[in-house]
């Protein structure tokens, strides 16, 4: 461990509320993503004062600090690159208010999504961003990433219902962000502004997030295609058409084998399956939404068109994607699923292409990807399984990241619709941002002049992601 | 006592499961060891990366390790969340082999039996894990086998037998947490539920407490594992009624169910004897999963207690 003042950190949250032991270290020194490096201490503050006496006292001594949720990201953004006090939000849960009649409820960063989604059912709401990860997920965490999820083609990301936040900035002092009204221009939007900073900016101690209502009709509908490229087409007329799905997924071949392989679902094995909803108030408003995107579908030779409200069946329908990372995870014995190249959006009329640049780019490089994801806000995802252990996978895996990236690029994609930057995706963001990045550097220094919040990410890190940090995989 | 080097022996065969470990952290949710410390540390992925690092030599073992890898009610919640299908306990059980008899070898939340021992041995009997054994005229519990379920806790008559760490679980946590929630105006009933059902509550965060809700969930490891004192502590701090959810017959691995069904019946008896509504104890069975199922239950009995009132009244 490096050389830090712990007795100070224990005089400002306690003694059961600082963590040492090289056992925890390894531990925080993780996400989901493939790095791991580790911090020096972990502490957990239980509320603003504490965070803001451990902010001041790591500004004053210059110690990196990594504002930590779930650690949950898929890129490395809770990874303490550089070491410092990792900051666990956890002990920081509390639904603080929920008020239907203003529409907005107040959090605490730790609160976690699944959570505060069960806190707002019996008022007739929710909360609608909610990413996949949803159970572990906290508030703050999908903050700092701009979390959104399968709904989020309708109901937008973390940013359109993120009204208004309290933040502790680098310093330790403390700023109310934002207002409690649906609509503000009151200067800048400061508080959009951290959302999607991954925590480089500030530490968010309280959210004011908007809900809508929940819907009385559901109706999730499938559609089976022998070409992908007739998928991607459905995709962009369906978005172009004027109906709002509420939810509108792709599946990919490997995908569908992966499914059937280890679940037994018995989906058919075509190239693509496009699974779509549509939620309103009225049934006939979802029955019109439905019905125009199964014209959609046929049109474009989709087959074996289903749909149904019933909440049981919709869950049988929905299963093949829920349970698409277990049967990723068990594809082969070898192979394992690594979050690289996890996710990026396109324009709608690129989706197809995307997913076929993405198994060409995968056979050329001796890994196997899969493309899926939430099609219907853009967002493409993919897993790379490959064998980790192996120093040669690492390097088709570099070239296979930096030419997806390339080519998301060339379409005017982004690099990332949701999971975010961290380390992993770093230089494809840096490629992509290229002229605006100083600009980013500028924000950066003026909330954090010493660089202490969460260094080595987003326009800090790594040009290289496979040696930015160790590994988390033995490789022989 | 004499110790063995620590080797990784049982654990290396899991090296590639761990690989397929995608760390997405779904098993901490309901993890009640997590979930009563709230530390990353404590939960089962936290064990996994722990296990992790054992392997590839970048943690070196230590009683730390051991004791956070003991700490497991092997209520099989992560294994049924895991987004990857790895079989987690028993790669804690292989972890526990591994560190059985060196140096670092700790009990975590399995069963110790202190001086008071009568040697009565029922605990011997009552283990449904076969872990618990009398050797050299001392009863010794197996790490590896026990499976920290507290029964033998439960059916010691000299209170002799305890868990080094109890994580909430034991007595006197769940006491006082029925103590602390009684305090508040609008309380009115404890609900048992054990670790298996879906419970319909929070999970990780808190309400504040703008709302004053009628019941408390409080979660144990095990109906079977609930004292009968304890289930009748709410009645005797004015709680107007306690209902206990178990599994359903022949769901539970550790037959807890058939126990708490009969401490059930007892107390309902008992409060016949008084001229107390037997009512105001309840059992229901929820099968694993059954959040729905679970709710409907607490409000049918909400409803019944709220019919009943107040203790006092009879
Ligand atoms: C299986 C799986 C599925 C996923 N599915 C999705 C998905 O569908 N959509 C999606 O968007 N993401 C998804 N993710 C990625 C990730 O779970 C989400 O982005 C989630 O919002 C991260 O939340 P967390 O609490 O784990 O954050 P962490 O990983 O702990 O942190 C994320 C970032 O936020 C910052 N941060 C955390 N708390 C604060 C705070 N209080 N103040 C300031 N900054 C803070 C951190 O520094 C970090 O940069 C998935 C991940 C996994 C493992
Ligand atoms: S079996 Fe239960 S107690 Fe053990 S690690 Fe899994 S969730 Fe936690
Ligand atoms: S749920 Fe499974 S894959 Fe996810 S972190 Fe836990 S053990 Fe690993
Ligand atoms: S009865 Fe349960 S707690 Fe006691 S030794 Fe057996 S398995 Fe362990």
């Amino acid at each position: 461990m490096e050389k830090i003042d712990v007795p100070r950190l224990i005089n400002i949250v306690g003694e059961d509320n600082v963590k040492t032991d090289p056992a925890d270290l390894y531990i925080y020194g993780s996400d989901s993503s493939v790095h791991s490096a580790r911090p020096w201490v972990v502490v957990r503050p239980g509320n603003t004062e504490q965070v803001q006496a451990i902010m001041a006292f790591a500004n004053e001594e210059k110690i990196p600090v990594i504002t930590r949720g779930g650690g949950s990201g898929m890129c490395g953004q809770t990874v303490p690159v550089k070491g410092g006090i990792t900051l666990d939000m956890k002990r920081m849960n509390r639904i603080l208010e929920i008020n239907p009649s203003d529409v907005f409820c107040r959090v605490q960063p730790g609160v976690v999504d699944d959570d505060l989604n069960h806190a707002l059912k019996p008022f007739g709401v929710f909360y609608p961003p909610t990413p996949a990860s949803s159970r572990i997920a906290t508030i703050g965490g999908e903050i700092g990433n701009n979390a959104s999820g399968v709904r989020s083609v309708k109901y937008g990301a973390t940013r359109d219902s993120v009204l208004g936040m309290k933040v502790v900035l680098p310093d330790g002092s403390l700023v109310t962000l934002g207002a409690r009204t649906r609509v503000e221009a009151t200067g800048y939007q400061l508080h959009k502004l951290i959302v999607g900073s991954e925590g480089t900016l500030g530490v968010v101690v309280e959210a004011t997030l908007s809900f809508v209502p929940i819907p009385k009709f559901r109706c999730l509908g499938m559609a089976n295609f022998d070409r992908l490229e007739d998928a991607g087409q459905a995709i962009a007329d369906i978005m172009a058409s004027g109906v709002v799905p509420s939810m509108l997924e792709l599946v990919d071949s490997v995908a569908i084998k992966a499914v059937n392989k280890t679940m037994d679902l018995g989906l058919p094995e075509v190239e693509a399956v496009l699974l779509y909803e549509a939620d309103a108030m009225v049934k006939e408003a979802v029955d019109h939404e439905i019905n125009a995107m199964q014209q959609v579908c046929k049109k474009h030779g989709g087959t074996g068109l289903t749909s149904s409200y019933d909440a049981a069946e919709r869950a049988k329908i929905f299963m093949g994607r829920k349970k698409l990372f277990p049967a990723l995870s068990k594809f082969s014995d070898v192979l394992s699923s690594t979050s690289l190249a996890d996710d990026m959006a396109v324009p709608y009329s690129k989706m197809a292409e995307t997913a076929r640049t993405i198994h060409e780019i995968a056979e050329r490089n001796n890994i196997i990807m899969t493309a899926y994801g939430h099609c219907g806000s853009g967002c493409m995802h993919t897993k790379i399984l490959m064998e980790p252990t192996r120093q040669d996978q690492w390097e088709s895996a570099r070239t296979a990241v930096a030419e997806i990236y390339e080519y998301v690029r060339s379409v005017k994609g982004t690099t990332s619709a949701e999971h975010g930057i961290g380390i992993s995706k770093a230089s494809a963001f840096k490629a992509e941002k290229s002229d605006s990045l100083d600009l980013m550097r500028n924000i950066k220094k003026a909330f954090d002049p010493n660089n202490i919040l969460n260094p080595g990410k987003l326009m800090d890190a790594h040009e290289d992601w496979v040696t930015a940090t160790d590994l988390r995989y033995t490789i022989a | 006592m004499e110790t063995r080097p620590f080797e990784t022996k049982h654990l290396d065969k899991w090296k590639s499961n761990l690989d397929s470990c995608i760390r997405c952290g779904y098993c901490y949710e309901h993890c009640p060891v997590f979930k009563d410390t709230r530390w990353e540390s404590d939960a089962p992925r936290a064990k996994m990366i722990m296990i992790y690092g054992l392997l590839s030599g970048k943690l070196e073992p230590s009683a730390y390790i051991s004791d956070k890898i003991s700490s497991c009610f092997y209520c099989q919640r992560c294994v049924a969340a895991c987004s990857s299908g790895v079989p987690l306990t028993d790669i804690i059980t292989d972890a526990k082999r591994d560190f059985q008899g060196t140096e670092f070898e700790t009990p975590g939340t399995t069963s110790v039996t202190n001086t008071d021992c009568a040697l009565c041995l029922a605990c011997v009997r009552a283990c449904p894990h076969e872990a618990r054994e009398f050797i050299n005229g001392k009863i010794v519990t197996d790490t590896v086998k026990c499976q920290s379920c507290g029964i033998c806790v439960d059916i010691c008559p000299n209170q002799a037998v305890a868990t080094h760490l109890s994580y909430g679980t034991d007595r006197s946590s769940l006491n006082q947490e029925i103590g602390t929630f009684l305090d508040k105006d609008n309380a009115k009933a404890i609900v048992f539920g054990c670790n298996w059902s879906y419970y319909p509550d929070l999970q990780s965060s808190v309400m504040d407490p703008t709302e004053d809700p009628e019941y408390k969930i409080l979660i144990n490891m095990c109906g079977g594992r609930l004292e009968k004192p304890l289930l009748l502590e709410p009645l005797l701090q004015n709680a107007w009624g306690v209902l206990v959810a178990c599994c359903p017959d022949g769901d539970c691995e550790h037959d807890g169910n058939v126990k708490a069904k009969t401490h059930v019946a007892a107390l309902r008896e008992l409060l016949k004897e008084m001229d107390i509504d037997e009512d105001r104890i309840q059992l229901v069975q929820i099968a694993h999963g059954d959040k729905t199922g679970f709710q409907a239950s607490i409000d049918t009995f909400m409803e019944k207690i709220n019919e009943l009132g107040p203790l006092n009244n009879r």
